[in-house]
């Protein structure tokens, strides 16, 4: 009797486990991206284009595409646009691309671009000033910008991230956005996850995946250790040390140099950093070289100026301080700083030569670049107190609060030179946190603004960069190779010299 | 005779130990702050402990993060015996309202996770070695004020006690005279026992970047620093962390040879063992 019920329950049971099994997932249809800078604290919330630098995700998950994109050379071409006319210094005309539809079945034609822009700039500040939009006109399937003054960077703008199109008509929830790329987000935790399923209407291929997890780890040790548990299919932003345990078949590494810069910004509002003796001290004493090779692993270069090599106006382009402790002893002498009393640390009128570095631990070599440099400097008579913190983004608004703030921050993202110097060196710069201020400078980026000629544009990137190390407001420490690790069963995930373009259409399971 | 060697074994390790931290600065082949190598070499015979991220000397590193592990502990067990046992005592004596306020401070103190409620503390008080300190001293007196005052309840209606204050000995002299002189053995016993555990509580605050700051060589931002090296470096991890059991086994040992030689209880325990 009892065999009678068991051997048949028992049978239904093995079948159901079977059919979960079939039923389950196929293998390969969901892939997991462990990103550590998808977060609040890089200005990141969601992957709405016009909000903060969220149309970096937007982008960079494949949820948007932009009217142009960069090639390797990061030289903009068209994407969603078909071609364009510049007919004047400020009017542009620029043809978009047949048979295109937003993944909320919309058609992508003239008025939803302008509906786009238009929403993008009204809320987006830094693409409002790079933009400089009078008038956006759309008939059919073409597109007239007529901005206020020439932006001879125009189509590298209309690349930027923030210039993802997007269907303001759909109802998009908060944080979230409707493109026209191969995913298509349908939830959003911010600071934690972005879930994406395929876009199946998509133009230009098959998406790989059925869905697309983005998983935000800010730990970079633990987001090592999620790629090698499997838990993650891919990451990027891994320390450089953990590198070595990704080097093995288990896993595909694609890297690409990138303009990403470790960089030190001066402040001009700290009393000691009044003295240019002791910010050119500091550009003499901190051994970008030895940081490259040690810290760094080699995955870059010591840097000169803002660019990197490969650029008209990056490498060696310009002429920057190489480390020379001793010229920075000898000119701190010379400016009257001297150790008095035996410890170490140079003094002058009473004042200590103590120098508050502000930086974060999010890129994990950041906080090893502050030790560094407070062993170099240390060398000199400097004392160098780091503060290595999440809270950077608060701390640098504040100049009575540090003297030097180091950051890794992309200094071309347009593939023009003109961004670097609008973000963080003019009068009017957002990110000109140590308030440095050049009227030789003000005077070039005026010029440059103007400027069509790209050999004329890169003369005055360069001057600008001259006039920024000659007056040490900047010290440029390393361009940066930026690498994409994931697993061996994962193809198509290629690092790009722009730092976009992670999820596309060729993301797909290894055959 | 086996007692004693038992205490030598016990003591030994201590001593080495002291020794270690008093001559850390002479016993350090190269300057710990130095970066003057290549990053990440392996353990060789110019570097017996290898070198970390920044191409500093790890032994040297090890040495004077011991001396300041150990110092920093000895200095919030000190803190906190002290305050705990000046607290109990005058609780206890004072009696009323006084006691009653202090032992629910202590109370509240106690209900919280200590290390949560000094990682609080010392975030507020802004990081750095001494405020860990201070967070951590902070949140372990309670233990010892409780300590010292059942002691001193149980000895205010003693004999001894009576006939001092019929001698006419102030509160003052009462409590330098004949509770500290009671009260001392097992507060002793207790901060010695304790040692090794307030050192791993330290050595956690600053791996979570609540304690030592860069440069200097602490056991507890070593193993930090060198986490993400651990699959593969594992020398950058492994030796803070040997030098951490070691000083916290030598504590531990140091704490039980003490009670075996000051707890009257557990000598007798032994002797009826015997």
């Amino acid at each position: 009797m009892k065999h009678k019920f068991f051997r048949p329950l028992l049978a239904a049971a093995c079948l159901a486990l079977l059919a979960a099994c079939a039923a389950a997932p196929q293998a390969g249809s969901a892939f997991v991206l462990g990103d550590p800078t998808f977060s609040a604290e890089h200005e990141q919330t969601g992957i709405d284009p016009a909000q903060g630098y969220s149309g970096w995700a937007c982008l960079r998950y494949g949820v948007g595409e932009t009217l142009f994109r960069y090639t390797d050379a990061m030289e903009p071409e068209p994407w969603l646009a078909a071609g364009y006319e510049r007919t004047s210094d400020t009017t542009w005309v620029i043809t978009l691309r047949e048979g295109i539809t937003f993944s909320s079945g919309r058609a992508l034609d003239g008025r939803a671009v302008r509906q786009s822009l238009e929403r993008l700039v009204a809320a987006n500040a830094r693409a409002r000033a790079d933009l400089d939009i009078a008038a956006i006109t759309a008939a059919g399937q073409t597109v007239t910008i007529t901005t206020a003054t020439p932006r001879p960077a125009l189509l590298n703008a209309l690349s930027d991230p923030y210039a993802c199109i997007v269907d303001t008509q759909a109802g998009a929830a908060e944080g979230l956005a409707v493109g026209t790329g191969p995913y298509v987000a349908v939830g959003l935790t911010s600071g934690e996850q972005l879930d994406l399923v395929k876009n199946e209407t998509y133009w230009n291929g098959t998406p790989g995946y059925d869905s697309v997890t983005v998983l935000t780890i800010a730990d970079t040790d633990t987001l090592a250790l999620a790629l090698q548990a499997g838990e993650i299919d891919a990451a990027y932003g891994l320390p450089y040390a953990s590198y070595p345990l990704f080097q093995n078949e288990g896993y595909n590494i694609s890297t690409a140099a990138t303009s990403r810069t470790f960089f030190a910004e001066l402040n001009f509002e700290s009393p000691l950093l009044q003295d240019p003796a002791v910010r050119r001290a500091i550009a003499l004493g901190i051994d970008k070289e030895r940081f490259v090779q040690q810290q760094l692993g080699g995955h870059g270069y010591a840097a000169a100026g803002a660019f990197p090599q490969g650029m008209a106006f990056g490498g060696d382009a310009v002429q920057a301080a190489a480390y020379d402790p001793d010229a920075a002893r000898a000119l701190l002498e010379q400016a009257g700083w001297v150790d008095t009393d035996g410890d170490g640390v140079r003094e002058k009128d009473g004042q200590k030569l103590v120098l508050r570095w502000l930086t974060y631990p999010s890129r994990p070599e950041l906080p090893l670049l502050a030790q560094a440099a407070q062993a170099t400097l240390g060398e000199i008579g400097f004392a160098v107190q780091i503060n290595s913190t999440a809270d950077h983004n608060r701390l640098r608004a504040d100049p009575t609060a540090w003297d030097v703030y180091a950051s890794a921050m992309v200094t071309a993202p347009t593939g023009d030179p003109a961004y670097f110097f609008a973000a963080h060196c003019l009068d009017d710069s957002p990110a000109n946190n140590g308030h440095y201020h050049s009227d030789e400078l003000q005077a070039l980026a005026a010029e440059l603004d103007v400027t069509f000629d790209p050999a004329r544009r890169a003369e005055l990137a360069v001057a600008m960069q001259q006039i920024l190390l000659d007056d040490s407001a900047f010290v440029f420490c390393s361009h940066l190779q930026m690498s994409l690790v994931s697993r061996a069963d994962v193809a198509g995930l290629t690092a790009h010299p722009s730092d976009y373009y992670e999820i596309t259409a060729a993301l797909r399971p290894a055959a | 005779m086996k007692q004693n060697l038992r205490l030598a074994a016990c003591l030994l390790p201590a001593a080495a130990l002291l020794l270690a931290v008093l001559f850390a600065r002479q016993l350090c082949p190269y300057d710990p702050n130095a970066q003057a190598f290549a990053a990440l070499a392996a353990p060789s015979a110019a570097h017996p402990a290898g070198t970390d991220i920044l191409g500093r000397d790890l032994l040297s590193r090890i040495l004077v993060g011991l001396r300041t592990s150990v110092l920093a502990t000895l200095a919030l067990v000190a803190a906190a015996a002290l305050a705990g046992t000046a607290a109990g005592v005058a609780a206890a004596l004072l009696g009323g309202a006084a006691d009653a306020v202090l032992m629910r401070v202590c109370e509240l103190c106690l209900a919280f996770p200590g290390l949560v409620l000094a990682l609080g503390l010392a975030a507020l008080l802004g990081g750095g070695l001494p405020c860990a300190v201070l967070a951590l001293g902070a949140v372990s007196w309670p233990k010892y004020a409780r300590l010292a005052r059942s002691r001193t309840l149980a000895l205010l209606p003693t004999d001894a006690i009576a006939a001092a204050r019929l001698a006419g000995d102030s509160a003052c002299q009462l409590v330098v005279r004949h509770i500290l002189p009671d009260v001392a053995g097992q507060v002793l016993v207790t901060a010695a026992l304790d040692t090794g555990a307030m050192m791993m509580e330290l050595a956690g605050l600053s791996f979570l970047g609540l304690g030592a700051m860069p440069p200097t060589a602490e056991l507890g931002s070593m193993m930090s620093g060198g986490r993400s090296l651990l699959q593969t470096c594992p020398w950058v991890v492994l030796g803070p962390g040997a030098a951490i059991f070691a000083a916290v086994a030598a504590f531990n040992l140091l704490g039980e040879a003490l009670r075996d030689a000051l707890d009257p209880f557990v000598c007798q325990g032994e002797e009826h063992e015997a």
